[in-house]
């Protein structure tokens, strides 16, 4: 992000809307700052928005392209052809809600840009297509640098979820979607994601820290959480904390316990607490509910007098 | 309290060469004497300091995005099943971090060099520092693009460089200073690249990759700094390079520097087709100056990743290959590129880098300055280094593994010339003594009275590769920590820290600096203290 503030002069935003989702974006990274190599900031900047309908964002934007819903790929795929100056179909191009025209414009722009930026957003990276829009989004942005320097990031959001990605991977080398029931990590998403594993009922416990899947997971999802021991660590009631066995009520990370967090970029940020909280961090929770796990024996064979029986 | 005997010791830092002799330990330290304790008979087996890697990439923002990019690798690699004493994990070319410490520590290595951290995700690299169990830790900060950096230079201020270089190895907590294609990284932010040593770089007047080079060099030296600069040259990977080699050797006359993975350095011709080893003229200035050290950054024929912050070049790799590339890009300083990639013996270029990186081994006559590295992941995963140690002392095994290559390769490399066989002294220089010196680690790569007791000790075993990959026994810090062949107990490892010495105005200078430039706060960017487990400073004059 601090290459995108001190360089980028063509800014795309592609199935998110910043201006309510993240909304200091914009003032922080992208646009009004004034950057080492965009001395005037916003008047430096072009900044384009892709997405099906006109949200808040399109205010901010120079120039909004509406596209019909659904064609994300269809028009990732366009501009790839057209970046590299190959013959497209206007019938075919139509159908996604723009002109050849609107696209060739688009895609004479970045390749212009000195250095250009896409972000998107889950209205790409979630709706029909899902990571095969995603994977077009990233080849496009990989294409363009041979011709200029282009850079494309994913909007995350969600607290510090890009955090629980990265201490994931150096863990177990996945980021999510990661089982470890055989005692070493395996990865399968759309197998061991945690709304594949709860639909399926395949697990018998849950311990829920910093989500809440009773607000934004299918009801079957739902429904076994309420039928199993369910834990949830958090400083709110939630919807998960309403259906759960257990609610531990625990200090608001960064505003009364401290920690780090990771921002979009992967960057870690300290983060230092401004009140004192009567409740204990989920860290403290986490030791001491492992500090009890330790003191029970273990399960493993030949470690507590259990031998494993081989034929 | 351990006492170690009847093993053949090899302890070149001491002038020890397989001799018969106890190896005492107390306290985690070797002592020359112990009344009591365990003792370990090692009849028939040998006794090498524990190793040390000069040049690697185990932690940080580069390899975590590694991990993420090749699931397909990590369902072949090595699973950790967790024990009682040991946490889950998966090996491969990108170990997990407690993988990391079981696998050096699983083949006798005890002590790490992290080679590149941006200082602003530095905080980063050290919480996965943390989570590498068993080996100690050292790394080195990216500073040759760093623009800071670079701006005082092209203003001549070379003395507030020299504080705000200070400043910043402090704040990172490093150990030392690495600099990656230096000016290079900075045009490929405008994704250009620099090629020649004496041209201006991209968006400067006067700096020039040789300015960054020598003037860095310099204030490495001036700061005393334990460990030299740590450089990865200019066009790395490209066919004719050894003369940008040669050229930054000259450059370094006067101030000393370790050349970072020298095989990658050291190529001929003038294009993918016509390339072929320049080790012998590389290997021949680098004899007749001692101001230099290196790694061999060998490769070995298979899978695996490279990571490294010369974007421009990953650029072109992706390019060539057509795999998955991934590029970051961290402000102000540096940045990094990541491409897959599969090393065949039936590819002219990869048999040609074979030959290369065996070549300097063997053709560096002093092994004290050159020490074994893949610089992994690059080159090979570290795990892999008992396999280049077998092609080191068995000339013949080598010849039959020369017969892989193409014809036409071997028409381009010297290595069927070469029938030098390493020594075992020889092999403890490169994997430990000599590394454990280029770092400046006093208590490191010996088995003298007050050294670290850390010590691997091997059965004897004609099968070289066998005998290096799989200790009997491996000591870290006086504890047991590998038994016949397995990790029974873990330790946490040590940080290791230098303090240089800056006038402390220079954070007024820098404060308003990052106010403009920078996305973080001037005092959210240092590593704190807390961060680094068992972190030993070293303040120096």
């Amino acid at each position: 992000l601090g290459e995108v503030k001190n360089r980028a002069d063509l800014i795309i935003y592609w199935g998110g809307n910043p201006a309510e989702c993240h909304p200091r974006h914009f003032t922080k990274y992208t646009l009004t700052q004034k950057g080492k190599y965009v001395p005037n900031g916003r008047k430096d900047r072009t900044m384009i928005l892709v997405d099906i309908r006109e949200t808040p964002s399109a205010k901010a934007a120079d120039i909004f392209l509406q596209i019909r819903p659904s064609k994300d790929f269809e028009v990732l795929t366009t501009l790839r052809a057209l970046v590299k100056s190959q013959p497209v179909n206007p019938e075919t191009v139509v159908e996604t809600g723009l002109t050849v025209e609107q696209l060739q414009d688009f895609a004479d722009r970045m390749k212009r840009a000195r250095f250009g930026v896409l972000f998107f957003g889950m209205g790409l990276s979630m709706t029909r297509g899902k990571h095969m829009n995603s994977a077009a989004i990233l080849t496009l942005a990989a294409e363009l640098n041979a011709f200029t320097k282009f850079v494309t990031m994913p909007m995350r959001g969600h607290g510090n979820v890009t955090g629980s990605d990265m201490v994931m991977r150096w863990t177990t080398s996945y980021p999510f979607g990661i089982n470890l029931s055989r005692g070493y990590p395996r990865f399968n998403p759309g197998e061991y994601s945690t709304v594949d594993v709860l639909i399926r009922g395949d697990n018998d416990a849950a311990l829920i820290l910093g989500a809440d899947p009773g607000a934004t997971m299918p009801q079957p999802a739902i429904d076994h959480l309420s039928r199993i021991p369910t834990v949830v660590l958090d400083p709110k009631v939630t919807h998960t904390s309403r259906l759960a066995r257990v609610h531990i009520t625990t200090a608001a990370t960064g505003i009364s316990a401290p920690g780090t967090v990771y921002r979009m970029d992967e960057v870690p940020l300290p983060l230092r607490p401004a009140l004192r909280s009567p409740y204990p961090t989920d860290e403290e929770i986490l030791r001491r509910i492992c500090e009890a796990v330790a003191r029970k024996p273990p399960w493993m064979p030949g470690t507590n007098g259990l031998k494993l029986r081989v034929k | 309290m351990l006492r170690i005997t009847g093993g053949k010791v090899y302890d070149p830092a001491n002038n020890i060469n397989g001799e018969v002799r106890d190896v005492c330990i107390s306290d985690g330290r070797i002592v020359s004497q112990v009344e009591g304790g365990r003792t370990i008979d090692a009849t028939g087996m040998v006794i090498f300091p524990g190793g040390v890697d000069v040049h690697t990439h185990v932690a940080g923002a580069a390899l975590n995005f590694a991990r993420a990019m090749i699931p397909e690798d990590h369902r072949r690699a090595a699973a950790f099943v967790h024990s009682p004493n040991r946490r889950t994990g998966l090996g491969g070319a990108t170990p997990t971090t407690f993988a990391t410490g079981y696998l050096y520590a699983g083949m006798g290595w005890t002590t790490v060099n992290e080679a590149a951290v941006p200082i602003l995700t530095a905080k980063h690299t050290h919480e996965e520092l943390r989570d590498t169990p068993i080996v100690d830790k050292t790394c080195c900060v990216l500073m040759a693009n760093n623009e800071i950096v670079l701006d005082l230079l092209e203003a001549g201020e070379l003395e507030r460089a020299a504080h705000v270089v200070a400043w910043q190895i402090w704040a990172a907590k490093a150990y030392g200073v690495k600099a990656v294609n230096p000016g290079g990284v900075e045009a490929w932010k405008w994704g250009k690249n620099a090629g020649a040593l004496s041209d201006p770089i991209e968006g400067y007047h006067k700096v020039t990759p040789a300015k960054i080079i020598s003037s860095l060099a310099r204030i490495v030296d001036d700061l005393h700094l334990p460990h030299p600069l740590h450089l990865h040259c200019n066009n790395l990977g490209a066919p004719g390079n050894f003369n940008t080699t040669l050229e930054t050797m000259r450059v370094l006359e006067g101030n000393r520097a370790h050349m970072a993975h020298l095989q990658y350095h050291a190529y001929g011709g003038d294009d993918w087709d016509t390339i072929r080893s320049e080790s012998a003229a590389i290997a021949d200035y680098f004899n007749n100056h001692s101001n230099l050290t290196t790694d061999a950054g060998a490769i070995l024929f298979g899978n695996t990743v490279t990571i490294t912050a010369d974007g421009p070049w990953q650029h072109l790799l992706y390019k060539l290959t057509g795999h998955k590339w991934g590029n970051l890009d961290v402000e102000n300083e540096t940045g990094c590129g990541i491409v897959p990639y599969t090393y065949r013996p039936n590819n002219l270029v990869n048999a040609v880098q074979w030959a290369v990186g065996l070549e300097l081994l063997l053709l560096i006559n002093d092994p004290w300055r050159v020490s074994l590295t893949t610089d992994h992941p690059n080159g090979a995963a570290f795990w892999r280094y008992p396999e280049i140690i077998q092609l080191l002392m068995d000339a013949e095994f080598r010849r039959e593994q020369l017969k892989k290559l193409p014809a036409k390769a071997r028409k381009r490399i010297v290595l069927p010339d070469l029938n030098r066989q390493y020594t075992l002294s020889e092999i403890a220089i490169i994997t430990s003594a000599g590394p454990a010196r280029t770092l400046g680690l006093s208590q490191k790569g010996h088995l003298g009275v007050g050294a670290d007791a850390d010590v691997a000790i091997y059965n004897e075993n004609p099968d070289i590769a066998r005998m290096f990959a799989y200790p009997r026994y491996v000591i870290k810090g006086g504890e047991i920590v590998v038994e016949e062949g397995e990790i029974r107990h873990t330790v946490p490892g040590r940080g290791f820290v230098v303090q240089p010495t800056y006038d402390t105005q220079i954070e007024n200078y820098l404060r308003p600096l990052f106010q403009q430039y920078y996305t973080m706060s001037f005092d959210n960017y240092p590593v704190e203290m807390e961060r680094i487990a068992g972190a030993e400073v070293r303040e120096l004059s």
